[in-house]
């Protein structure tokens, strides 16, 4: 399987650590929501310099 | 590990007028605010001005998202109103949700009877678990929220309240150091 790239921080520009997954069940149908979760799968990284947090969707 | 401090802001759960949780809340934050390599902020959920003509991330306050995004850890003041939390505090919480996911949080029950808001907090913890906190197994518990205070403001009874607290809190701030730890090392 091939391995997403790291996100970078867009506060400090340190690579971020995914740690975890989140369903948002209110998206909008555009982020296309996997059916299996009736909801748009998000992954949530966070930054081990700064402490930020962010998000993208997952594949 | 990073060397920044811990965050650990304290939120007062309740607007009603005349409220007994305030006071204690604030003995609450002070506690919090002695303890080393912590830094903490006092949120009252009275100041945040939320609308009530509609609810959750539509909502969101720029100042209080941005404080629970750089918190580790969170403390929730909450009285017992017929056994449940006060609806404008879930209305409060609700304007966030990325910003909780892996963080720490504790309860502080306050109640008028004698049962230190065990009945609210055990209301709360699937509230906190589904928007991605993670509990921690101790609570502070102040019962008679009417008669805690003498007339000076001061506590009765404070040596007790404060050991307590002291175990709540380290619990807390363990808790939140290894969820940090977790959230910018280990990756899923």
């Amino acid at each position: 399987m091939m391995k997403e790239a790291k996100m970078i921080c867009p506060k400090c520009g340190a690579e971020m650590n995914h740690h975890a997954i989140k369903v948002d069940y209110d998206a909008d149908d555009a982020l296309s929501p996997d059916p299996a979760f009736d909801g748009v799968l998000e992954e949530v990284h966070s930054c081990p310099t700064c402490g930020y947090m962010a998000l993208r969707q997952a594949n | 590990m990073t060397d920044r401090p811990l965050s650990i802001p304290v939120i007062l759960g309740t607007t009603r007028k005349g409220r007994a949780s305030e006071q204690i809340a604030k003995f609450v934050f002070q506690q919090v605010q002695k303890r080393e390599g912590v830094e903490t902020k006092f949120i009252d959920i009275l100041e945040l001005k939320f609308p009530i003509d509609d609810a959750g991330e539509a909502i969101k306050d720029p100042g209080f998202a941005e404080t629970i995004m750089h918190a580790d850890g969170i403390v929730i003041v909450t009285p017992e109103y017929n056994r449940g939390y006060p609806g404008l505090l879930k209305h409060v919480l609700d304007t966030n949700l990325k910003e909780y996911i892996h963080k720490a949080v504790g309860i502080c029950g306050v109640s008028a009877g004698g049962f230190g808001g065990t009945r609210v907090i055990e209301n709360m913890l699937p509230v906190l678990r589904e928007l991605g906190l993670v509990t921690v197994f101790w609570d502070g518990n102040f019962s008679g929220a009417r008669g805690l205070f003498d007339q000076e403001g001061n506590m009765k009874d404070r040596e007790a309240h404060e050991k307590r607290i002291d175990k709540f809190l380290g619990e807390l701030i363990w808790m939140s150091k290894v969820l940090r730890y977790g959230r910018e090392n280990v990756a899923l």
